[in-house]
């Protein structure tokens, strides 16, 4: 009976063209305003690794000032960096799968001088786990290996654009470029990468986009690379220079490890030893305060999902509820107004069950139409708010509307069918034929 | 094949109470044509969409075609109307959206009828009605009788055992009139049951059997048919 409904349905839409045109842009009206916010929640509440994500962890210990916890909400909270220290001495644990400490730091590089003048470029200093840890795609060759962790050999993975710029967009892989005074070969070009969320870095702003170009950490002491991000220090260095800021107390080293399942107590356990013996020389004088915190609860711990967008979306939703309850007493007389057939049709055998989804099934088509240029809306709507990103956040991708929010908005747009719908229908299909059959 | 003992219907508002059908009864034997005749208000609608199981009855007991039909769900009502008992009303009662095919089909849609079935049945009754070269015309696009006729083919493809026509033809000239009747006619020959509420006395005298209500009431039944005589008719 589906198809017989849907044509009942498109018969009755095209029998009164402006009825239909209200009812359809009332539903794409609300499909558009949710579509859109709910796009922007999603944008920034997705998990970036769903398949792995509760296996990638977070690690903070409280290395702060014993006469006042790390600044925030809660005093219970660790400072959101570590010292490089304690980073180095992390990296030599052999529980995690895939460990990288790093920072960002911004960098001159030297283009040939026929495309392009010296710049600087926001370049990461990780290792070479960093580039399997969090499923960074590759468009030519690959990140670096442990070897050249430990060297540090003068290796980089370049960024796509940063590819763009310096070799059109060729395969550059096994090319040089020059980055402040030195060479660096080049061993893979990341694919096109640009996750909402910055969300292996989301002690600064999250919403920039991912660095230009990664070189391995290692090259910090060589050529004396200061970070770029956040550094809280609460303690004077023990000495003067880079490799007094690098001995000090100052946290400003992110640092992530993927664990199996079954290791990461014995990892949990391996950060409190490691604390406790630094304890015996004097460092951590709070109290054994550390976390490794898998993904996703860290990035809700950061707030990566404004409270505002959650807001605009819970509004939008109402708004669309209100939509759709508009449109219920336009359907309703609709419907009713159709009553007479109802008769002729309840008496030809229709039973109630029949004619309620009769009708639920155009208030569905009127949704899904609905929904269909509520999409096309929400589309254009996303495209204008990205414009703005390009000011605020310096990109204009930040919202994409993808497989997700599609589902979401044909879920929305068949409910709000539904809202809109079940009522009128279930009064239409009480209707009682005998009265109606005289007035045909 | 429809048997109502005692049927009475009573319509209530807060103010009065209406009896549209008092003590009524009434036995309607297989391939029999009857017609019901009686003043505006004397309760043949109400008979009608009481035995066309459209409206229900206050108390009494109603069997059809050997089914006591009391006391129904509405599922199972309109599984009845659909498959045993056929309408054809006054004002035709087509659905104006719908092409001639698509309303002779509305009832098999009901019935969960194959699509190739569905279409035998419909161009067989197209056919009987003469109506074939008309399938993909609107109803406005069809004069008042053959508007009764495609209703009438509506009927015919759900092949019922009772056929309820409701002043067929009270809203057809005198020609289209004779023709909806000659139609009537042969169907009941073929074996249907047909009961027909008219004004007409001359329809009434091409019926088998004519049953005079008042009040609500089946009156002076064995009588009835003096109540139509040709005097009455050239009256």
């Amino acid at each position: 009976m589906v198809p017989y409904n849907l044509r009942l349905a498109l018969l009755s839409l095209r029998r009164n063209r402006i009825l239909s045109a209200v009812i359809v842009g009332g539903i794409a009206l609300g499909i558009a305003v949710s579509t859109m916010f709910s796009t922007m929640r999603h944008a920034f509440a997705r998990d970036p690794l769903p398949h792995k994500s509760d296996r990638v962890f977070y690690v903070r210990m409280d290395s702060w000032d014993p006469l006042k916890p790390y600044p925030g909400d809660d005093p219970n909270r660790p400072p959101t960096q570590i010292t490089y220290q304690d980073m180095v001495a992390l990296m030599r644990s052999d529980i995690p799968a895939r460990q990288s400490g790093m920072y960002k730091s911004n960098l001159y590089l030297f283009p040939d001088p026929a495309v392009g003048r010296p710049r600087k470029v926001m370049t990461r200093l990780c290792f070479s786990d960093f580039f399997p840890l969090f499923d960074v795609p590759f468009k030519y060759g690959s990140g670096w290996d442990k070897k050249a962790d430990q060297g540090p050999e003068q290796v980089v993975v370049l960024d796509e654009e940063t590819n763009d710029l310096l070799f059109g967009g060729q395969n550059s892989v096994a090319k040089t470029v020059r980055i402040e005074d030195r060479e660096f070969k080049v061993v893979g070009v990341l694919d096109h990468w640009r996750p909402t969320v910055k969300f292996y870095d989301v002690t600064q702003s999250y919403v920039q986009p991912p660095e230009g170009m990664y070189i391995p950490f290692n090259h910090l002491r060589p050529m004396q690379i200061r970070t770029n991000g956040n550094t809280d220090g609460w303690k004077s260095p023990p000495g003067p220079g880079f490799d007094g800021f690098l001995a000090s107390e100052t946290s400003w080293v992110q640092m992530w490890v993927e664990l199996p399942k079954d290791r990461v107590q014995a990892y949990k356990d391996y950060v409190d030893a490691y604390v406790i013996e630094q304890k015996k020389t004097g460092r951590f004088p709070r109290p054994l305060n550390n976390r490794v915190t898998p993904m996703m609860a860290w990035l809700k711990e950061q707030k990566t999902v404004p409270d505002e967008v959650t807001t605009m979306m819970i509004v939008s939703l109402l708004f669309l509820a209100v939509c759709a309850l508009n449109l219920t007493g336009l359907l309703l007389s609709k419907f009713l107004a159709r009553a007479p057939e109802i008769g002729v049709r309840r008496a030809l055998g229709a039973r109630r069950v029949d004619v309620f989804l009769q009708h639920v099934v155009e208030c569905e088509l009127v949704a899904v139409v609905g929904g269909a240029i509520g999409v096309l809306l929400s589309i254009g709507g996303l495209a204008v708010i990205n414009k703005w990103g390009q000011t605020l956040a310096q990109r204009n991708d930040l919202f994409r509307f993808d497989g997700t929010m599609l589902a979401v908005a044909v879920g929305l747009s068949l409910l709000a069918g539904l809202v809109a719908g079940v009522y009128p229908a279930w009064r239409v299909c009480r209707t009682a034929p005998a009265i109606h059959l005289k007035l045909q | 094949m429809l048997e109502m003992q005692h049927i009475k219907k009573v319509y209530r508002t807060d103010l009065i109470e209406t009896h549209a059908l008092e003590d009524f009864s009434l036995h309607v034997r297989p391939g029999e044509f009857v017609a019901v005749m009686g003043p505006s208000g004397s309760g043949k609608t109400t008979f009608l969409n009481v035995a066309g199981l459209l409206d229900t009855f206050s108390a009494g007991t109603y069997v059809l075609d050997g089914k006591d039909v009391s006391r129904l769900g509405d599922d199972e009502m309109s599984r009845i109307r659909n498959q045993k008992i056929g309408f054809v009303f006054q004002s035709f009662n087509l659905i104006p959206d719908l092409d001639v095919f698509d309303n002779v089909d509305v009832p098999l849609r009901y019935r969960g009828l194959s699509t190739p079935e569905r279409r035998v049945r419909i161009e067989r009754a197209l056919e009987m009605v003469g109506l074939s070269a008309r399938a993909r015309h609107l109803p406005s696009q069809l004069s008042g009788g053959q508007q009764q006729r495609v209703a009438i083919a509506r009927v015919l493809a759900g092949d019922p055992r009772l056929i309820l026509a409701d002043e067929p033809t009270g809203n057809l000239d005198s020609l289209m009139n004779r023709e909806i009747m000659d139609l009537l006619d042969r169907i009941n020959e073929q074996g249907t049951t047909i009961v027909m509420v008219t004004h007409s006395p001359e329809c009434a005298l091409r019926a088998q059997r004519q049953i005079h209500l008042l009040d609500g009431k089946v009156v002076d039944l064995d009588a009835a048919p003096s109540l139509v005589t040709p005097e009455a008719v050239a009256s």
